[in-house]
């Protein structure tokens, strides 16, 4: 621990000397510093641009022809249907907390990956594969689904408090079902920002990653709370467990449960975040880069929902389009990398995802999944709020926020919005929220 | 009485529905209250569930209103976490004004009693072996008979008479009636509700309508361990295991609100108890690990069996006993007991049945003391419990002071022993009882697992006990102890069936509840069992198939159970329907199949009056020679169990509730 936060300072302070320009001292072969620049900040120089595309413009039925090459099949085909319409932003650096970032810096190239999926080495914290991934590198799919496993999605720690789920019929807009989760995420390995740095003590799973899930409302999944321990090694499985309220026990959760629909909403556990899973879970294939239109906003300046009052006046983001299940937000043109992941167990109820994933903050704002046939199924969008246009508290803290979501099920006329008021505060997250005791303790 | 029954019905009926149909009119004004500070919480829900038995018509017709709040006040000085939880539960079950002449006022009817010798059936109190019986080839009085104006043949049933005849065997009488209508049979302090208690339990001076009501608290230390603190009223829970019983023996449970089939959160019975949880979290070793213990400081309770009469009384143990105990305080007849069980008898009081409970008052000797070390080790969860609590479940001890029926109060012995009629003592092998609770002493443990290959999660939990008694015909007092192992294997996995559905997968649960008493004893006399009728060794399997539609909005599900001594299944389709976020609406109906007589030693041979009830060859009390007779009553249903005693519950069962 000491030595990874002597080697965080050293090199903050020859980036800082060096304001950004190579270190033949640290480069190596395989990786620069201009590439660990180019992939934290690759709006520096300039922004992607697309003929007629400009902040302020709105693609619709009447023209989304004209932009089928910056919106995803899915997306397109939800405008072209008239469903929803895209209103573009302006496009923004979401720059990662610099302390992320130093760590990709000091360990730029030990990295490795194993011989089967699933396998790394010599990773400790940062981002593990910062050079842009080689459309001719057979395994560059799996390095991009590391850095995302890897990336700094939540920080070290969040909250989403509360995070409201709303169950919607598309076709009549009829709003189904409310549910009211707290979720709450700590990273017990890898941490750059957060004491204790950079792994929480003492850790006898050699746990990387902890979800907490508890679900308020409405009474009948009062008291429902989840938790998932992922481990370090990721040819391990997760260990879950979920209390159910009007049983008071604690279950164990079969792996079958997390590709199952999660309180029957149309998200699987395994969607969370956009996968939630264990790479060796899934065969990963990199199809290339491009510039898309993605869900990435500034929070506060958006038209928000005044349906669900917080006591400080946060205001939650608005749904619109058919059913409600779009959410009311403007999308930024950026460069995304395209991630097929089709997955091993062959009884998986998708045949494959596709992924669009943020080269800059390495979210995955977009999801296209197929069913088992090969037909486009669900489409997840997860709307990404920039923290400095956040709750105060949020401010400054280098976390590309999850801050809206809908899962569509085309399929069935169906969708789940999610709305967060997500809060990057540790003491909403103590070690001890994490324990299948405190599902015990927690319940009722 | 038709004709005032029926208006009096409807006026029961609609006051049955009040609560529900006026709820369903003013709905949108029911919400759940968050203060504004969010540290008041106040949800609940209003519910009616009216279950139709096949043969007896309505068995149920419950509204439930419940409110449950919660409090949080933050930190107290060195406690951190303080809260307040409770949950208040009013219950009212219009089956016994709907459905009064089979579990209300006008239940029972005059029965009859049946004479294998002869053929015939003679009307209750009225058997061949009654007032002026002599003793035969003399002109011998005896004193058997008892006072029909105080004990009449009315608002009576016949015990176990919904599954069969007496077909030979013993038959008793069971008054049915609400205790405060009928008092026959009715024993203090157990079993002994009144048509208000009956109607909504939670009205009683123990004040179950507080469901729960305790305070938590923690106490945090630097090391990041924590004290966990909670006192009240509450339920605390131990184990892994649904339906089965095995560790989750801290509360008792009510019953008779629906037998086995209600959630256990439904029908533990609250305590007040004080349970502390040292959570010492991760360690070098382990994942997680804590250790708690629990004060069970309230006044014993057991679990209620349902009173005789009442529409569910598991094992029909609740008829047994108030026919039992009509027996002891008013005398009885009984089917096919005298003449080598072919006449019906009409015992006298306080000869035979049941003379009273022994409740455990309150003392801390009495109270409940548990131990249990909990956590996670390389993903295995585990535990190791301990407990020493008294017995949920009675046991009925012979060895009680009663009288020989054979003797003529005031006369003296004909045989010579110079005992005088009426004089009550203790006779070895008499199904004369008192009800006790004995102190149980507990331990056990569980583990869940995840088996990767087997896509499947597997739950073990075992109990080793001692002190538990049992029915035993072959002791003087009729019950011995036996240790006691259980154990519950289980098996839950989530499966597409994509002919089913494709989308959703199915949660397929099986558990095998097995239970041994090791130190079981049974002979094998004249083509009887005698001995203790509890099997030995025996195993009950559930099977939960669950599926969901239309986003888990439609839930259908079957539960299936069998008894494998019992050869005893029940079946048990539902499905449930989230009309809204406030509206559920269950369908399901409880079917029964199988099961059949199991016929045991009912001691009609034990001869508990040595010269009046034994033979030339066998003269001693409880001679094994002597044992010829069997009967499904009482004590087959031991070996029917809780599923093949209700086979005759077939039911269709809608519950409507509104979730606030």
């Amino acid at each position: 621990m000491k030595l990874l936060n002597k080697k965080i300072a050293s090199v903050a302070m020859l980036a800082t000397v060096m304001a950004g320009s190579s270190s033949s001292a640290l480069a190596t072969a395989n990786a620069t510093m201009e590439d660990v620049d180019a992939s934290f900040y690759p709006y520096r120089q300039s922004v992607p641009t697309f003929p007629g595309l400009s902040a302020g413009a709105v693609i619709n039925q009447s023209n989304v022809d004209l932009f089928a090459d910056v919106l995803d099949p899915a997306v397109f085909n939800f405008v072209k249907d008239g469903w929803t319409e895209i209103k573009v932003g302006e496009t923004t650096s979401f720059d990662l907390h610099p302390n992320y970032v130093a760590a990709t810096r000091v360990n730029l190239n030990e990295v490795s990956l194993g011989d089967q999926p699933g396998e790394i080495h010599n990773f400790i914290a940062g981002r593990p594969f910062p050079t842009e991934p080689d459309i001719n590198d057979p395994r560059a799919g799996e390095k991009v689904a590391w850095n995302f496993k890897y990336g700094y999605n939540w920080g070290d720690n969040a909250a989403i408090s509360p995070f409201y789920w709303k169950y919607r019929d598309m076709n009549s807009g009829k709003v189904e079902r409310n549910i009211k989760f707290d979720f709450h995420f700590l990273n017990f390995m890898h941490r750059v920002n957060q004491e204790p740095t950079p792994e929480v003590q003492p850790n006898p799973s050699k746990l990387f990653r902890a979800i907490y899930v508890k679900a308020n409302e409405p009474f009948d999944v009062k008291n429902t709370q989840l938790l998932i321990h992922r481990k370090q090694d990721d040819l391990q499985r997760d260990s879950s467990w979920l209390y159910l309220g009007f049983q008071r026990r604690v279950r164990k959760l079969a792996s079958g449960q997390v590709t199952d629909a999660f309180l029957g909403s149309d998200i699987m556990i395994e969607d969370f975040e956009g996968y939630n899973g264990r790479i060796s879970d899934m065969n990963w294939a990199f199809k290339g880069s491009k510039n898309l239109l993605l869900p990435f906003y500034n929070h506060n300046e958006m038209e928000l929902a005044d349906d669900l009052k917080e006591r400080d006046g946060y205001q939650f983001v608005d749904f619109e389009g058919k059913g409600g299940c779009f959410p009311k937000i403007t999308w930024q043109l950026r460069k995304v990398y395209e991630l097929e992941a089709t997955p091993v167990d062959k009884n998986h109820p998708i045949s494959k995802r596709t992924h669009f994933v943020d080269a800059q903050t390495y979210t995955i704002p977009r999801t296209i999944s197929y069913d088992r046939k090969g037909d486009m199924w669900k489409t997840f969008t997860i709307g990404q709020a920039h923290p400095d246009h956040h709750l105060e508290k949020n401010k400054g803290s280098g976390v590309s926020i999850d801050d809206s979501f809908s899962m569509v099920d085309i399929q069935a006329s169906h969708c789940t919005t999610g709305q967060f008021k997500g809060q990057l505060d540790p003491e909403m997250n103590p070690r001890t929220k994490f324990s299948v005791q405190n599902l015990r303790a927690s319940g009722r | 009485m038709r004709s005032t029954l029926i208006p009096q019905r409807w006026l029961t009926a609609v006051h049955a529905c009040s609560v529900s149909c006026l709820l369903a009119t003013t709905a949108p004004l029911t919400q759940a209250y968050t203060s504004e500070d969010g540290t008041l919480e106040v949800n609940g829900f209003i519910e009616n569930g009216t279950y139709q038995r096949e043969t007896v018509g309505i068995s149920k017709s419950r509204s439930t209103a419940q409110l449950e709040i919660s409090k949080a006040f933050g930190d107290k000085g060195i406690f951190s976490n303080v809260s307040f939880n409770g949950t208040l539960r009013a219950t009212f079950d219009a089956v016994y004004d709907l459905n009064d002449d089979e579990f209300g006022d006008n239940a029972g009817d005059a029965v009859r009693l049946e004479n294998a010798l002869i053929g015939i059936e003679t009307p209750f109190g009225s058997s061949p072996v009654s007032t002026g019986f002599l003793i035969p080839g003399t002109p011998i009085p005896t004193g058997f008979g008892f006072d029909t104006s105080a004990n009449p043949n009315e608002g009576l049933k016949l015990l176990g008479g919904e599954l069969r005849g007496a077909n030979g065997g013993v038959g008793l009488a069971v008054p049915v009636r609400p205790c405060d209508k009928d008092s026959r049979g009715c024993i203090d302090d157990y079993l002994d509700f009144d048509s208000d208690e009956l109607r909504h339990p939670e009205f009683n001076d123990r004040l179950d309508f507080i469901r729960e009501a305790y305070v938590t608290a923690d106490v945090n230390f630097d090391s990041g361990r924590q004290l966990s603190l909670s006192v009240g009223k509450q339920q605390v829970i131990w184990g892994r295991t649904d339906l089965f019983r095995v560790l989750d023996v801290i509360n008792p449970v009510d019953y008779s609100r629906h037998n086995i089939y209600d959630e256990l959160e439904d029908i533990r019975i609250p305590m007040w108890i004080a349970h502390a949880e040292y959570r010492l979290g991760s360690t070098e070793m382990f994942d997680d690990l804590n250790f708690s213990l629990v004060w069970n400081f309230d006044k014993f309770r057991p679990n209620n069996l349902g009173q005789g009469g009442s529409p569910y009384a598991i094992l029909g143990a609740g008829d047994f006993f108030r026919g039992m105990a009509n027996c002891w305080e008013n005398g009885c007849s009984v089917a096919n007991f005298a003449a080598h069980g072919g006449l019906a008898t009409d015992f006298p009081a306080h000869t035979i049945g049941i003379r009273k409970a022994e409740m455990p008052s309150w003392s801390l000797s009495n109270t409940q003391l548990g131990l249990k070390v909990e956590g996670e080790y390389k993903g295995v969860g585990f535990s190791l419990n301990a407990l020493t609590y008294r017995s949920h479940l009675p046991s009925l001890r012979g060895g009680v002071e009663a009288r020989n029926p054979f003797i003529a109060d005031g006369a003296l012995d004909p045989l010579g022993s110079g005992e005088i009629g009426g004089e009550e003592k203790v006779r070895d092998y008499l199904i004369a009882f008192d009800i006790h609770f004995p102190r149980v002493n507990l331990i056990g443990g569980s583990l869940d697992f995840y088996v990767d290959p087997l896509k499947s999660v597997f739950r073990i939990e075992t109990a080793y006990t001692q002190g538990e008694e049992f029915a035993n015909t072959l002791k003087p007092k009729l019950y011995s102890e036996s240790d006691v192992l259980r154990y519950v294997i289980g098996w839950d996995r989530p499966t597409f069936i994509p002919f089913l559905n494709k989308k959703r997968a199915f949660l397929l649960s099986a558990q095998v509840f097995g239970q041994h008493l090791l130190d079981h004893d049974l002979v094998k006399v004249n083509g009887i069992e005698a001995g203790i009728p509890d099997w030995e060794v025996n195993h009950t399997a559930t099977f939960l198939f669950k599926g969901w539609y239309k986003n888990d909005r439609i839930s259908p599900q079957v539960i299936i159970a069998h008894d494998m001594r019992a050869d005893a299944t029940t079946i048990a389709p539902s499905v449930e329907w989230l009309i809204d976020d406030n509206w559920q609406l269950v369908v399901g109906a409880n079917l029964k199949y199988g099961g059949g007589d199991k016929p045991f030693d009912d001691c009609r041979g034990c001869n508990p009056f040595p010269g009046y009830t034994d033979n030339l060859t066998f003269q001693d009390a409880g001679a094994l020679g002597l044992r010829d007779l069997a009967g499904v009553e009482p004590l087959g249903r031991f070996r029917m169990g809780p599923l093949g005693m209700a086979s005759e519950e077939d039911e269709f069962q809608i519950t409507l509730r509104y979730r606030y």
